[in-house]
């Protein structure tokens, strides 16, 4: 079975009108020169051609104006762009006749996901990474992505050739103060996680605290279960382990366990103050 | 369009591979009192039954196993069924509710899908622990509405979907099926004359087969932490991969309904849509 000759287009199109704001495709050998052996798109599905990366469901300019912690804490979501990419695989499938994967959201093992998203969004040309870490696409900035990986030989996308990261505000701020928005609210050399600079307007991450940024990012998903659970077994009295059981933090890894597609991740600073990473459209006051 | 047709075009809209009616009269059989559909909505009519796409051709490739093991679901049947809930009553101007189907007692549910779904002309059962499969489309994964609305039911198939004729001739020739072949400790069974002439399986086994990570495999560690003594063995238990994966599948956050798809993979009711390009 041939393609048809919009085929690409189509499934844009297709992505689009179901809740993605951004599609972009890459080319699945481009995954060999950075992917690790076995996260490759040829390793979850043999004769892989092309990988369909739809990114989305980002926290809106609302949530990021919100004053209450709790909000992103609580309600950051990537569930509305995995059902895009889950359509995207079925469709695939059924009206162009070839094979789809879609990828699992979450790790393999360990914190070792499938296949990079990131990786993926960057090679599908919808973005770039940050001094902070996350791909940011030029127009939306911040956002969740999904993936499908497909035998279809589509037509591919080349990587974004212009960073949103650093924004102009940013290399302002490193010319008057050596420093960035994001590197400023969590620099790893006073108990944060990143460290970097911009050479010749360029972002280049110098250090990344990963586990340490992992334990802030998710502060009560699996890991803060794990903890508090370990805990609770290993507390003799049994008042201090009815508290620890009925205690606040227990009850949320709970909720954040139980609503996990919806509960992403509890830390957003460096995205936060990111002048990149919120969008180019004004919302009105 | 028939008010059935304007139903079914909804659900299949909103992601339903095949949607089936059967009456709440067609229950009464072989349903215990307390799982009829009019136990769960008074002045219930019809079911109203959808099929939603079990894994890709594509994860159905996969070498790695773990894919099919937290992706083996994409819950569109769930949202075929509201859809169809939605319309019914903002449309139609009658009741309409979500058939409960998750276990209330040991495996029971309060309704039966499977059962619903044969009911509804959607499919049969298989010598494969019984899985309902769809003619054409073979494994699917079925949800149910209830309403007060009459609708003409759909006629339970005329000839069921399993044994395939592939199956039958090799059983002719060997004795065996593929899904018997491939899990005889789960699954024992015999056709003759092209039909299913016995079937039974070994559901806690499959069970424990099937969902190696979930609500019971999350039961399965507590329990080993709290019966072990030793503090480091313990902190090894729960941050280990078992104990992490079994609060992950727990989570819903992979879709994580099965670990298990071997008398399936084998299957050829449905192949056709599993070899693409």
């Amino acid at each position: 079975m041939s393609l048809p000759p919009n085929a690409a287009a189509a499934l844009k199109a297709g992505a689009l009108k179901a809740g993605a704001l951004v599609c972009g495709v890459a080319d699945a050998a481009a995954f060999d020169a950075h992917a690790p052996d076995g996260h490759r798109p040829g390793d979850l599905l043999p004769g892989a051609k092309s990988v369909v990366v739809v990114g989305g469901a980002q926290p809106r300019a609302g949530d990021w104006a919100a004053t209450s912690p709790w909000v992103l804490q609580t309600m950051g979501t990537t569930e509305r762009i995995q059902s895009v990419g889950r359509k995207l695989a079925q469709s695939i499938e059924s009206e162009l006749g070839y094979y789809a994967l879609y990828v699992p959201p979450g790790t393999a093992s360990g914190d070792t996901p499938f296949l990079s998203l990131m990786l993926a969004a960057q090679l599908a040309g919808l973005g770039s990474r940050s001094l902070a870490g996350p791909v940011l696409n030029r127009e939306h900035g911040f956002m969740y992505w999904s993936g499908v990986i497909t035998t279809a030989p589509l037509d591919t996308d080349a990587p974004d050739p212009a960073p949103a990261c650093p924004a102009p505000p940013c290399r302002e701020m490193w010319e008057r103060e050596q420093t960035t928005p994001c590197l400023k609210t969590c620099p790893a050399a006073d108990g944060g996680c990143l460290a970097g600079r911009l050479d010749h307007g360029r972002a280049v991450r110098t250090f990344y605290d990963g586990a340490r940024c992992n334990t802030r990012v998710h502060t009560h998903w699996i890991g803060g279960f794990q903890k508090v659970l370990e805990a609770t077994l290993n507390e003799p009295d049994p008042d201090k382990r009815k508290m620890l059981v009925y205690g606040d933090f227990f009850t949320r890894t709970l909720w954040a366990i139980t609503y996990s597609s919806t509960n992403i991740a509890q830390c957003f600073e460096c995205m936060r103050v990111c002048p990149a990473a919120h969008g180019l459209k004004e919302m009105k006051s | 369009m028939t008010r059935e047709e304007q139903v079914k075009a909804v659900g299949r809209k909103a992601g339903a591979r095949v949607v089936g009616i059967a009456t709440v009269e067609a229950f009464r059989a072989k349903v215990p009192e307390g799982h009829r559909p009019e136990d769960m909505l008074p002045g219930a009519r019809s079911v109203i039954v959808a099929g939603g796409d079990g894994p890709t051709a594509g994860a159905w490739r996969c070498p790695d196993h773990r894919v099919m093991e937290i992706t083996g679901y994409d819950l569109r049947e769930n949202v075929a069924v509201h859809a169809m809930c939605d319309f019914i009553e903002a449309t139609l101007s009658h009741r309409a509710i979500q058939a409960p189907s998750l276990a209330v007692h040991g495996h029971a549910p309060p309704m039966s899908m499977m059962h619903a779904a044969e009911l509804a002309g959607l499919g049969s059962r298989s010598l494969a622990a019984h899985i309902i499969l769809h003619p054409e489309y073979g494994l699917l994964y079925y949800a149910a509405l209830i309403t007060t609305l009459p609708l003409e039911p759909d006629p339970p198939l005329a000839e069921p979907a399993c044994p395939h004729p592939g199956c039958v001739a090799m059983y002719r020739r060997i004795g065996t099926t593929p899904c018997l072949r491939v899990c005889p400790a789960c699954l024992s069974g015999s056709v003759r004359d092209g039909r299913i002439e016995r079937s039974t399986y070994d559901r806690e086994r499959c069970h424990s087969r099937a969902q190696t990570y979930g609500i019971g495999s999350f039961q399965k560690a507590l329990l080993q932490l709290v019966n072990e003594d030793h503090a480091d063995k313990r902190s090894t238990m729960i941050h280990g991969d078992f104990f992490t994966r079994s609060v992950q599948a727990l989570g819903f956050f992979r879709d994580s309904i099965a670990q298990c798809f071997e008398c399936m993979r084998v299957c050829p009711v449905g192949r056709k849509y599993r070899k693409l390009e």
